[in-house]
């Protein structure tokens, strides 16, 4: 393995962090409220400035309260998912894999669907209210993660191939329990379950649950980072890499526990989200090659600069109603993925 | 053909299957075959396959079916049947000696449906059209409705035919209706499937609140109840008219109509909710053409309604909602969130029916209480005034009609899960 340049990974990740800020500084631009470039750097200025409390116009509030928090989830969520597809991806050496095909986002929709039907009933004060839906689909993210995890086992060891056929089967059995919930209960809150099976960005949240999305991405991200060098072993496969002195049990079961947190985080405030995880890290790879040294933080990177684009993509369309982003991820994403794949054959 | 009806008709008229999967979904063969949409077409089979029933009740083919039949065409044969034992049944007990004379009339979709002269047996699909029968008075004809026919209370004791987007074909067959009301809120798969069975569909489809009084009338006329329609769209008339009068010189109120917070999902300009709105003196802020937009909150905040108004079924709800909602940074900046401005109506307002003015008089008498003020009587209705910024919030009930379970609303948004 050639050794890592620090300079060739500050290199890669400097031009993506560069475009990320462009895409953002675009995308505060561009909304269904009109605003000027030079109101933008003004306002922006004052902010970098400290002087954030003399932004006093409507579109400055609009601005900082609702189009900024935006794009940082999705940055967020952006980065989680093809964080946790990279990590699936060379964890389990296929790949197909990342948080959708194993069946986590339709956990945490099943759980989000019950949350939404019980919340009424349940007399919670307004600031617990507004988080109880995404706390349930995180603990459904978490379940199923974990159900997955033990359907993939054989003989205290996790089977690649059993692991996403019983992700995929289980996401199939939850989206059929979606299905039979939605046509059997009846709730004045169907309109809302329909859009966590669609994803989308648009839910406001209070200011701490930003910062707990980035403490826990943070946190994941740095504990699959520290493994970087036991995946590119293991990607010659698991043998060899145990006969290198990896102890692949261990990596597998902290970079999945790792990744699922990951996943289950994104899942919890923005529903199901599709193929960011999945072609992202193609994309990455293709591009920066495959060492996941550097490929877990441009992949970051990436997945940022995708989401904040879908998503904008997602506002500014049929302004001023929107998308749901998951729908521009697959239109976007599905025929990627078909030209990738044929480029890849040729 | 004549092989497959012999024993599914055995099997239909010996027992239901409720659990099969829903017919509508799956295309019948040869049920196209026949004229589909042509009622006397099909209703001529029954009586045959009726008649094979009686005759035929051995089980030689119940062997060799499953490997011929494919299984839709099984499920559809049960159902044919199901329809077809009661309309046998009833053919020979209690048709009148001639036969029954026949009408055209034409449904708002510009149908053309063959009914008989007296219509008798009605389903209705819709929470609306169930109220608009009970309001006629014609509910003794009434003889089955939708899980979601919640109002008026009796309603709820009639016999279920399941949800409005997924009907049980087979128990609106065993009903043996003359007649089934649809809205926008059943799937176009339904009345073909009712079309291919023999029972005719009727489809009210009113955007406006005009249209809606219209749709009343017209129905009445077609259910032969000319004289309850026309008193029941008087009044509704009259009350709407006085209700003009008094909004007549106010400004309208810009309000949001919150079908769902998060996300944030509107009303478009088409719907009736929309020109209910107008006549409650207020204004959407929302203009869309699409029925249901999912609107981007840097709007509202631009717009900045006067009012954001809530339609629920569970008093309550509404005042939680709009607590949880201040408590999140995108949604304080709108004013009418930090300063509590909103109102609550009953659900009946999502319902083309005559509840309806309630609902609009409800709003009105929130949006507008200066209009309302010489009536002593009326002061406790006021909920809300115009811009009282630090004023707690004084929730007054409202007229809630007997016991409502929260089943109302879904059945507005029911129509759309299927439209995305």
């Amino acid at each position: 393995m050639r050794p890592l340049t620090f300079r060739k990974l500050f290199f890669q990740c400097f031009i993506l962090a560069v475009i990320l800020f462009f895409v953002v500084i675009l995308a505060l631009k561009f909304g269904a409220v009109p605003v000027s470039l030079y109101a933008l750097g003004r306002d922006l200025l004052r902010v970098l400035l400290g002087q954030s409390s003399q932004i006093s116009s409507d579109y400055g509030l609009i601005i900082q309260n609702i189009r900024f928090p935006r794009i940082i989830l999705a940055v967020i969520v952006g980065a989680s998912l093809s964080v946790a597809g990279t990590s699936f991806q060379a964890l389990l050496r296929n790949p197909l894999a990342d948080p959708y095909v194993l069946g986590v986002s339709y956990g945490a929709a099943v759980a989000a669907v019950l949350g939404l039907v019980a919340e009424p009933h349940l007399a919670l004060p307004p600031a617990l209210a507004a988080l109880f839906t995404p706390l349930c689909a995180f603990i459904g993210a978490a379940a199923t993660i974990t159900a997955v995890y033990f359907l993939g086992r054989r003989q205290g060891q996790i089977e690649s191939n059993t692991l996403l056929l019983g992700g995929v089967i289980t996401g199939y059995f939850l989206s059929a329990i979606i299905v039979f919930l939605l046509s059997t209960v009846n709730s004045s809150n169907t309109r809302g379950m329909v859009f966590w099976l669609m994803g989308n960005l648009s839910t406001s949240f209070q200011k701490s649950v930003y910062w707990f999305l980035a403490a826990g991405f943070l946190l994941a991200t740095g504990v699959i980072y520290a493994s970087a060098n036991d995946l590119n072993i293991l990607l010659s496969g698991e043998k060899e890499a145990m006969h290198l002195g990896v102890d692949v049990r261990r990596v597998r079961f902290v970079v999945y526990v790792a990744a699922s947190l990951l996943t289950g985080l994104a899942v919890s405030v923005s529903g199901a989200i599709g193929y960011v995880g999945l072609i992202v890290p193609h994309i990455i790879r293709l591009i920066f090659g495959s060492d996941h040294r550097t490929l877990l933080p441009t992949s970051a990177l990436g997945g940022a600069i995708a989401m904040v684009i879908a998503d904008t993509l997602a506002r500014i369309v049929v302004a001023p109603n929107e998308l749901p982003v998951g729908a521009v991820t697959a239109v976007v994403g599905a025929p990627l993925f078909i030209y990738l794949l044929r480029r890849r054959l040729a | 053909m004549r092989i497959g009806r012999g024993p599914a008709t055995v099997i239909g008229s010996n027992s239901r299957k409720p659990g099969h999967p829903p017919l509508a979904q799956r295309p019948a063969p040869f049920a196209r075959k026949g004229e589909a949409g042509s009622p006397r077409v099909s209703r001529g089979a029954f009586f045959v396959s009726g008649g094979i029933s009686r005759r035929n009740r051995g089980g030689f083919l119940k062997k060799f079916l499953p490997s011929r039949l494919h299984p839709a065409a099984f499920a559809v044969l049960a159902v044919l049947t199901c329809a077809a034992a009661p309309a046998y049944a009833q053919s020979a007990t209690h048709s009148s000696p001639e036969p029954p004379a026949f009408r055209e009339v034409a449904d708002e979709l510009g149908r053309t449906i063959r009914i008989p002269q007296q219509v008798r047996r009605i389903v209705s699909l819709s929470p609306s059209s169930t109220e608009t029968i009970y309001a006629l008075g014609l509910q003794d004809r009434l003889v089955g409705d939708t899980d979601y026919c919640d109002y008026p209370a009796d309603a709820q004791k009639k016999t279920k035919v399941g949800g409005a987007t997924n009907p049980s074909l087979e128990v609106i067959a065993s009903l043996h209706p003359d007649l089934v009301l649809v809205t926008k809120l059943n799937r176009l798969e339904t009345t073909q499937s009712l079309a291919e069975l023999g029972i005719p569909s009727y489809a009210t489809d009113p955007h406006t609140v005009a249209d809606i009084l219209s749709s009343i009338k017209t129905l009445a006329d077609v259910l032969g109840a000319p004289e309850a329609g026309a008193s029941v769209v008087e009044d509704m008339q009259r009350r709407l008219d006085d209700l003009q009068r008094r909004l007549r010189d106010l400004p309208p109120k810009r309000a949001l109509f919150v079908v769902w917070a998060q996300p944030l999902i509107s009303t478009g300009q088409h719907t009736f909710l929309a020109d209910a709105l107008r006549r409650a003196g207020a204004v959407s802020i929302v203009n869309s053409s699409q029925d249901w937009p999912q609107v981007n909150l840097e709007e509202v905040a631009r717009l900045q309604p006067d009012f954001l108004v809530f339609a629920e079924s569970q008093p309550g709800n509404a005042s939680r909602e709009v607590q949880k909602l201040g408590t999140l940074p995108g949604w304080k900046i709108v004013h009418a969130v930090r300063d509590h401005r909103y109102a609550v109506i009953s659900d009946a307002v999502n319902r083309p029916a005559p509840r309806i003015v309630s609902a609009i008089e409800e709003l009105a008498r929130q949006l507008h209480p200066e209009a309302f003020a010489e009536k002593a009587g009326d002061t406790k209705k006021e909920t809300e005034k115009e811009n009282p910024p630090a004023r707690p919030l004084a929730f007054a009930p409202f007229s809630w009609n007997p016991p409502h379970s929260p089943h109302g609303h879904s059945s507005s948004t029911g129509g759309c899960l299927c439209g995305r």
